[in-house]
């Protein structure tokens, strides 16, 4: 327990220099700051709250609770930016004249060069549309939505977690929950999608066990055999996909 | 246009109006972010009072859609009738006067958040719980159900009551109702540009507290902020990281939001016991509503909330030798205590 707690600090900190910092404002405010109210605040809560953080009890009472995976949300309750922030600002209202700037500058720097810049992580990329999800997506449920009620598609991996942020009208056999290996969702239907090649005669027919009246694949993806062969036609292709719709539906 | 124009309504005129209910809590309670702030904690505590019995009694979105919308009416109707918004108006152009010599400062703060803010519009960050979040969303807008649907496929299920407790893509799926707008479009923009403004707000708010008197302090303690969130990227887990990344999910509002809100009213409350003043009722009303958002935006919610303020107020009540307010923070704590309990005996 202790050590997994130790372990999810390690990992919230990052590089840490942040946290330095943190525990650095939190000093210079110990030291500084006279007011009774924002020491409390500031400092004794924070510490307060990372000796609950780090209490072997009180962790395993929370884990019971509500699992291991968000514990580390506890930390949110640390005013990191809050507190360096104050600690800056105030250290900036101290000097005077042209240091104050000069200051100002460093810190702002020095804040940059310990942080990672969010827009730098290689999850962000520019938005297609504005629903924010891939336009293939789009343009694929555009196009095999039926008014008024339901269908059921299955899709490439990769087009997966977008399909129902755009369209709860379009149904799938295995959505997301397929993808993240600890929750150990299978079916059969996936292995054959993903397969290198696909081989069309299962593909159409674990498809249709599972109730699918449309197949979406990678236009560049090999295939063995011929879905037409099995009642599965044509019918459309954008986006680099091609979708294919059960011909006895 | 009309569907941007009725967004504006909801996420920003109708909460700001709400407001004036709070309009006698603080020094601070006339500034137009407070009464942006305090009236969305009271709406979105209105709405998880109403969606989680609406949700569990297994009863169509229209329907809390319908009672949510009357609700916001009647707080709206007693706002007005309440009628201070010229002297809070008042009260927010003093500020901007009173600052007019650190333009520069305040250029840069505007034209981070600017940046920010377009950024949110621009680009977008591939999170798999988007996944369940915003699906559950476009599904209630899609179908009128809640909770009934497996967000990531689509086939019927058992009410999910575990995420069914922390109902923030519901009141998604109302903005975009109400609106106009397609869910998609309101979860990844609507939201966002929205809940990043209010975190500003909140912030410029506590700025407020703590460098009272000193105004050319607050605008280098906001960009320090802003730097910070743009940086925060430093690990996976962090706030910051949640703000700006995953800006539409509960849990960001939650950590973004509440919590400096709740440190915000904590700042309140300790500021109080310090002058020997007496907290009015209103106040005790918004804290509990910033603590029962917290149930709306996450199940861990409740825990964060009861956390900070317990210590707070206890750290306060011995320094302060004030016991007996400690019954007012408990009474607040029973909203949580109730979902708490309510999650536990569902697990």
């Amino acid at each position: 327990m202790w050590s997994d707690v130790i372990t999810l600090f390690r990992e919230y900190m990052g590089t840490g220099l942040i946290v330095i910092w943190f525990l650095l404002s939190l000093v210079y405010l110990w030291i500084r700051e006279k007011r009774k109210h924002f020491r409390i605040l500031f400092v004794y809560v924070p510490v307060i709250l990372l000796l609950l953080f780090f209490n072997p009890l009180f962790a395993r009472i929370v884990y019971g609770a509500v699992g291991n995976e968000i514990y580390y949300r506890i930390l949110w309750l640390l005013p990191i930016t809050l507190t360096i922030a104050f600690a800056g600002a105030d250290i900036y209202g101290q000097l005077r004249g042209r240091t104050k700037y000069v200051f100002a500058v460093c810190a702002a720097v020095l804040i940059m060069v310990s942080g990672s810049f969010v827009y730098n992580n290689p999850y962000f990329r520019k938005a297609e549309n504005r629903y924010h999800v891939p336009q293939s997506v789009v343009d694929i449920c555009d196009a095999i939505e039926v008014e008024g009620r339901e269908v059921t598609a299955v899709f490439p991996a990769e087009l997966l977690q977008y399909v129902r942020q755009y369209s709860g009208k379009v149904c799938m056999p295995y959505g997301r929950e397929i993808l993240v290996e600890r929750w150990t969702h299978l079916n059969d239907l996936y292995d054959v999608m993903e397969a290198e090649v696909i081989d069309a005669e299962s593909l159409t027919r674990k498809a249709r066990e599972q109730a699918c009246n449309y197949i979406i694949l990678p236009a560049d993806k090999e295939i063995l055999g011929n879905l037409a062969d099995y009642h599965f036609e044509r019918f459309g292709e954008t986006g680099g996909y091609v979708i294919y719709r059960d011909g006895d539906w | 246009m009309v569907q941007t124009c009725q967004l504006i309504l909801w996420e920003l005129m109708i909460p700001t109006v709400v407001g004036i209910l709070f309009f006698n809590v603080d020094k601070c309670s006339g500034k137009l972010p407070f009464l942006w702030m305090s009236g969305q904690m009271l709406l979105w505590a209105v709405f998880q009072l109403v969606c989680v019995p609406f949700t569990l009694a297994q009863v169509d979105f229209v329907y809390l859609a319908w009672t949510y919308g009357i609700l916001t009416g009647i707080l709206l109707i007693a706002a007005v009738v309440t009628g201070r918004a010229k002297f809070s108006l008042l009260l927010a152009g003093r500020e901007l006067k009173r600052n007019r010599k650190d333009l520069l400062l305040w250029g840069i703060f505007w034209a981070l958040l600017l940046f920010q803010l377009i950024q949110a519009v621009r680009m977008t960050y591939g999170d798999g719980d988007d996944a369940y979040y915003v699906a559950m969303t476009t599904i209630t807008n899609d179908a009128g159900t809640m909770y009934r649907k497996l967000p990531y496929t689509g086939g019927a299920t058992e009410l999910d009551v575990r995420h069914g407790l922390a109902p923030f893509p519901i009141w998604i799926a109302f903005l975009a109702e109400a609106s106009g707008l397609e869910s998609a479009t309101t979860v990844h923009i609507a939201v966002p540009l929205m809940l990043i403004a209010m975190t500003y707000g909140i912030f410029y708010l506590i700025g407020g507290k703590l460098f009272a008197g000193k105004s050319g302090q607050l605008p280098v303690f906001l960009i320090f902020t802003e730097l910070l969130v743009l940086f925060g990227d430093y690990s996976y887990y962090t706030a910051e990281n949640f703000m700006i990344a995953r800006s539409r999910q509960g849990k960001a509002a939650l950590g973004n939001i509440v919590i400096p809100a709740l440190f915000l009213m904590l700042i309140v409350l300790l500021e109080h016991w310090q002058e020997k003043k007496k907290l009015t009722l209103r106040y005790w009303v918004l804290l509990c509503c910033v603590m029962i958002t917290g149930c709306l935006c996450s199940t861990l919610g409740a825990l964060l909330c009861c956390m900070l303020t317990g210590v707070t107020a206890l750290c306060g009540a011995v320094t302060y030798r004030r016991w007996k307010e400690l019954v007012f923070v408990g009474i607040c704590f029973i909203p949580c205590a109730a979902f708490a309990l309510l999650y536990l005996i569902q697990n």
